[in-house]
């Protein structure tokens, strides 16, 4: 694949995001062309998310970005626990969860009007995380969205060709 | 003594004069808010920068962006006619050369106007028409 029309920009935003400065944010992987990046988030001293659990967020830039939005959802992350030294061990696989929020499907798609209507260049990578980060810190609710199982059925793999209906403002 | 040129070479350098940077300070290099390159620089599409890639100056708000990448974003429906920055709707000063890319993003704006209007007008018709029958079954 060719470079992607904005890479300058992205190039800005990868130097900023691999210097690691947004506490409880950590870039896992990223391709060469810097379009498709996987975060860990983790958040720290809340009764709904323990500490030890780590959430992967898969970041897809597509052709139009900034003047699109990316593809944002959260992703089952297989990480290989290779801190045993016996190499003979099995190997231990630990898979990562999708957060229980009242906007988070179980399939990883958000219901985010930053991710949808109300995207705009001016919004980053960055811009993204923060307000995912922020979104999982000030939930209060142990639970999926009311319309979890009907949407998980039928929902396209890109969630953004999903229509939310943003409605609740206070989660 | 008797200096005598034998050569010499001129140097020039350029930026925009941008209002927002017109300040006694100096110098401070503003991004484009939607490239996040130098407006001295090009947006994405363009080689060379200067002329063949202006700058457009907000007059609703103060944010200024290079004249291709707002052109973009508002080509977009989902931009509807807004800033990026501050999502007011975006206008833009005008300059005394209007160019063909000019004219272009005006009609864009005003597309994007009479989306606004004909979208607040279905509301209000939508509204009368419940208060209507309001009338009706309060009489």
């Amino acid at each position: 694949m060719s470079r992607h029309p904005f890479h300058r920009r992205l190039l800005k935003e990868y130097q900023s995001l691999s210097q690691a400065t947004l506490p409880g944010i950590k870039l896992v992987s990223n391709d060469e062309n810097l379009t498709n990046f996987i975060f860990q988030i983790r958040i720290a001293n809340h009764n709904l998310y323990p500490d030890y659990e780590r959430y992967y967020l898969s970041i897809n830039i597509t052709q139009d970005y900034p003047v699109d939005c990316p593809q944002v959802k959260f992703i089952i992350y297989e990480s290989v626990d290779d801190d045993k030294e016996d190499s003979d061990s099995i190997e231990i696989i630990e898979k990562s969860k999708i957060p229980i929020h009242p906007h988070i499907y179980s399939n990883g798609h958000i219901c985010l009007n930053l991710l949808g209507e109300d995207w705009t260049p001016a919004c980053s990578i960055e811009s993204i995380l923060l307000s995912i980060q922020s979104m999982l810190n000030t939930n209060d609710k142990l639970e999926r969205p009311p319309d979890n199982d009907s949407y998980i059925k039928h929902a396209p793999l890109d969630p953004k060709r999903s229509r939310f209906v943003y409605h609740d403002d206070n989660v | 003594m008797k200096v005598k040129i034998l050569e010499w070479k001129s140097f020039a350098t350029w930026h925009w004069d941008l209002a927002t940077s017109a300040d006694d300070s100096g110098y401070v290099e503003e991004l484009c808010g939607i490239c996040r390159v130098s407006f001295d620089g090009t947006c994405p599409n363009c080689k060379y920068p200067g002329d063949d890639c202006p700058i457009v100056l907000g007059s609703g708000c103060t944010h200024n962006f290079h004249l291709h990448c707002i052109l973009k974003w508002l080509e977009q429906e989902s931009s509807k006619g807004l800033c990026p920055m501050c999502r007011q709707i975006f206008t833009f000063k005008e300059p005394e050369q209007t160019s063909d890319v000019l004219i272009n993003l005006k009609t864009l704006i005003d597309g994007h106007r009479v989306m606004r209007e004909r979208f607040q007008q279905g509301n209000e018709q939508e509204f009368e028409a419940f208060g209507a029958d309001q009338d009706l079954q309060m009489a």
